[in-house]
């Protein structure tokens, strides 16, 4: 019953067809019936009023052989009876039939002496209504009605009955039983024969149909096929146009729409080839004067020792404002890269752990004491790209050190069978609900004096946030003035499989009454 | 003295290399332009070239491909692009090593020093690695009477594997072991030179013998016949 339902819903074709089936079959059994009953009728009819002129004139001889017992002695009265009950008499009429007669009950007396009936009719089985229609009106009475044999079977026949008397004075009735085999047979063939032809005629519409259908809905089916090979990307395909009706013109406009459809995205495409290229370019034009300027301030740099105090500063800024320079190109081009939808995934089996416990190590924390870990049991295995989540949990971890205002910083992991969590939370000046809202903006600096400790570009959230997104993964800011803030990164186990739990809460729930930010997907 | 040969359109990057690699002892030939590499080659026979990726006219590979046909001399090149394929094309030249930029110079004299590091004369034994012999002495391979001629590096590469037969070297031992790298590096290294190598020295690329793949983990040496 369910395929039905799926099948009703999903397909037109078969919808149409099995509406045009229940519909013919409705309509054909209709006229069908209607057009049996009036065979039948017709059939029954003529038979009937056969029957009944051919029982008026048996009756009639019948009763006039009866009466003339009255006045022939040679005419016996049981002979005459028995010649009447004889049922295949030929010599009067030729239809064959069988014939009862019954004593009417009279008044204080038994009669039935006569009674009889040829061909192993059962008397009883002559219907009482009619026999009470004989005796009250004394007229010819028929009906159509069924006939029990002696041996049991019944079947149906016409019986046309009279009042008869036989002398002296005994009330009868007589019976004659047309059978109605051979009217039943034909009836019963044109029964048949119609439930064939209904039959017929269902399934040949219900197939024509199906053909007519198929030829409105294949086009339908073309387009629907060639626009899922479009959306898979193969945007070549089209549609095949033949005549110049509405099929041809809807396989022409949907080409018209898969061109244009192409024309834009090789233009989108086009437009992203570029901006890549570009990217490319300010890299290497920018990278080479970057390392000739890098060198000679190192070069300067070694010979701080012959320069006076003032030179051997500047000697110092110039190199530290060049690795500055380098980080920030380094950054920009990252950004430029995620803009251009030019990034890539490099997916390692990583142990999240050890990465974590790695970045710290590489961040030389001066305090190692302020750090606090809560790691689970065991490796954290996640396929993920290292180098980008390395780059997240510096810049969190970072960040965490830069705000902390020397309190503890909570470093935890979190895994469920989906994802990997990482929350790095710390105790310190934290964040309003208003900054929140930029938090992950480029170049936005709640503090300006403070990122600059340790070199920030301004550029880390964004980027940690579009480095969590590439991994299909999520990264959360929870943040109250004062009372620190609470960064968490989920990223999902392997590629493909969508994040949906939060092993660990961003929300942290020491913390009443929070701002708390959530940046999805569609965030951005 | 040990000559250098900078390649680089830019004539103050070229410039500034100079200074550097010369304050650390080294004698320098700048080229500015790809065409003029080769005449220049021939005259001065270079110890190890530093060639920039792209140049105007021959492009740095074009180039890279030029001195391989001819000389098995160690080339380092500087690429502006780190993670482009210009990388592998690179080293599928035949480049040893890449710095990208912007390179620490005290870095790019450390990577040039590995590069020129005489390996073997520290031992004067006679390896063996499958039917191949390799004498650190005369630094040449051979096969059957054949010497096969390598690279400095493609050298280095299948002497650290037949040095200890029986080690499973991760590309990152490698990368330490033969380019000189303490921190982790591009395996893309590892992973080029061995295809090189295995070109030269295997009679089926398709079914290495002398340097097998351990998947999952890196490289080994094939068992060695007497």
């Amino acid at each position: 019953m369910r395929w039905l339902g799926v099948k009703w819903r999903s397909s037109i074709l078969f919808r149409v067809i099995s509406t045009t089936f229940i519909l013919s079959l409705i309509l054909i059994s209709l006229v069908g019936s209607i057009l049996f009953i009036q065979i039948s009728n017709g059939i029954f009819r003529e038979k009937t009023n056969e029957s009944v002129s051919e029982a008026q004139s048996l009756y009639d001889y019948a009763q006039g052989q009866l009466d003339a017992t009255l006045y022939l002695q040679s005419l016996k009265l049981s002979v005459v009876v028995k010649r009447i009950l004889q049922a295949s008499d030929l010599t009067v009429a030729t239809t064959p039939r069988e014939v009862v007669l019954i004593g009417s009950p009279v008044l204080h007396a038994a009669n039935g002496a006569f009674n009889g009936a040829s061909g192993n009719v059962e008397i009883k089985s002559i219907p009482q209504t009619l026999r009470v229609a004989v005796r009250k009106t004394g007229l010819a009475q028929w009906i159509r009605g069924d006939i029990t044999f002696t041996d049991g079977s019944r079947k149906s026949a016409i019986i046309v009955g009279h009042a008869v008397e036989i002398p002296p004075q005994s009330p009868y009735e007589l019976y004659y039983v047309f059978l109605l085999t051979e009217q039943q047979t034909i009836v019963d063939f044109i029964g048949r024969l119609l439930l064939f032809a209904g039959f017929l005629l269902i399934f040949m519409i219900g197939g024509i149909s199906w053909y007519v259908i198929r030829q409105a809905i294949n086009p339908v089916r073309d387009a629907a096929e060639i626009a899922e090979q479009l959306t898979a990307g193969d945007l070549n395909r089209r549609m095949h146009v033949t005549g110049q009706d509405e099929m041809a013109r809807l396989a022409i406009s949907f080409n018209e729409m898969a061109v244009s459809m192409q024309q834009q995205i090789s233009r989108l495409e086009n437009l992203s080839r570029l901006q890549q290229r570009f990217v490319s370019d300010v890299s290497h034009e920018l990278r080479t004067p970057l390392t000739t300027i890098r060198m000679a301030s190192e070069v300067i740099a070694e010979n701080k020792g012959k320069m006076d105090p003032a030179a051997a500063r500047s000697a110092e800024l110039l190199q530290s404002q060049i690795a500055r320079f380098e980080t920030l190109l380094t950054d920009l081009l990252e950004v430029s890269r995620f803009d251009a939808s030019a990034s890539i995934l490099e997916l390692k089996e990583t142990d999240i752990k050890s990465l974590v416990i790695q970045t710290i190590d590489q961040l030389h924390i001066g305090n190692m004491g302020q750090i606090r870990t809560d790691f689970s049991e065991g490796s954290v295995i996640a396929m993920v790209d290292p180098r980008r989540i390395e780059r997240v949990l510096r810049n969190l971890i970072s960040n965490a050190i830069d705000h902390s205002e020397g309190s503890t910083i909570d470093i935890t992991i979190r895994q469920t069978e989906r994802e990997v969590a990482v929350g790095v939370r710390d105790y310190g000046i934290g964040f309003t609900e208003r900054e929140s809202e930029r938090l992950f903006d480029r170049f936005w600096r709640a503090d300006p004096s403070r990122s600059r400790l340790r070199g920030g570009t301004g550029l880390g959230l964004s980027i940690a946030l579009d480095d969590a997104k590439l991994h299909q993964g999520a990264l959360k800011a929870w943040g109250a003035p004062g009372k620190g803030a609470n960064f968490v990164l989920t990223v999902p186990i392997a590629p493909g499989i969508p994040i949906q739990g939060e092993p660990i809460p961003v929300d942290p729930n020491d913390v009443p009454s929070t701002s708390f930010l959530n940046f999805d997907e569609d965030d951005i | 003295m040990t000559l250098i040969m900078v390649v680089d359109d830019d004539q103050d990057l070229a410039e500034m290399l100079g200074i550097v690699l010369t304050g650390s002892g080294f004698e320098v030939d700048l080229v500015n332009s790809g065409d003029q590499v080769m005449n220049i080659f021939d005259n001065h026979q270079p110890d190890l070239v530093l060639l920039d990726v792209m140049l105007p006219g021959l492009s740095g590979i074009e180039v890279c491909t030029l001195i391989r046909e001819k000389s098995m001399v160690p080339i380092v090149m500087l690429t502006a692009k780190g993670d482009s394929y210009d990388v592998v094309k690179g080293l599928e030249a035949g480049a040893d090593d890449y710095m990208v930029k912007p390179f620490n110079p005290s870095e790019l004299v450390a990577r040039i020093k590995v590069r020129l590091r005489r390996s073997g004369t520290e031992s004067s034994t006679t390896l063996r690695i499958c039917d191949i012999t390799i004498d650190q002495v005369a630094h040449t391979i051979i096969r059957n009477g054949k010497t096969i001629p390598l690279t400095r590096l493609e050298f280095d590469l299948l002497v650290a594997l037949a040095k200890e037969p029986g080690r499973v070297f991760t590309r990152d031992a490698l990368l330490s072991e033969v380019w000189g790298y303490q921190q982790a590096a591009d395996t893309r290294l590892v992973n080029v030179h061995v295809q090189r190598l295995r070109a030269k020295i295997e009679e089926d690329v398709d079914n290495p013998q002398v340097v097998l793949t351990v998947r999952g983990v890196g490289y080994k040496a094939g068992a060695s016949q007497t």
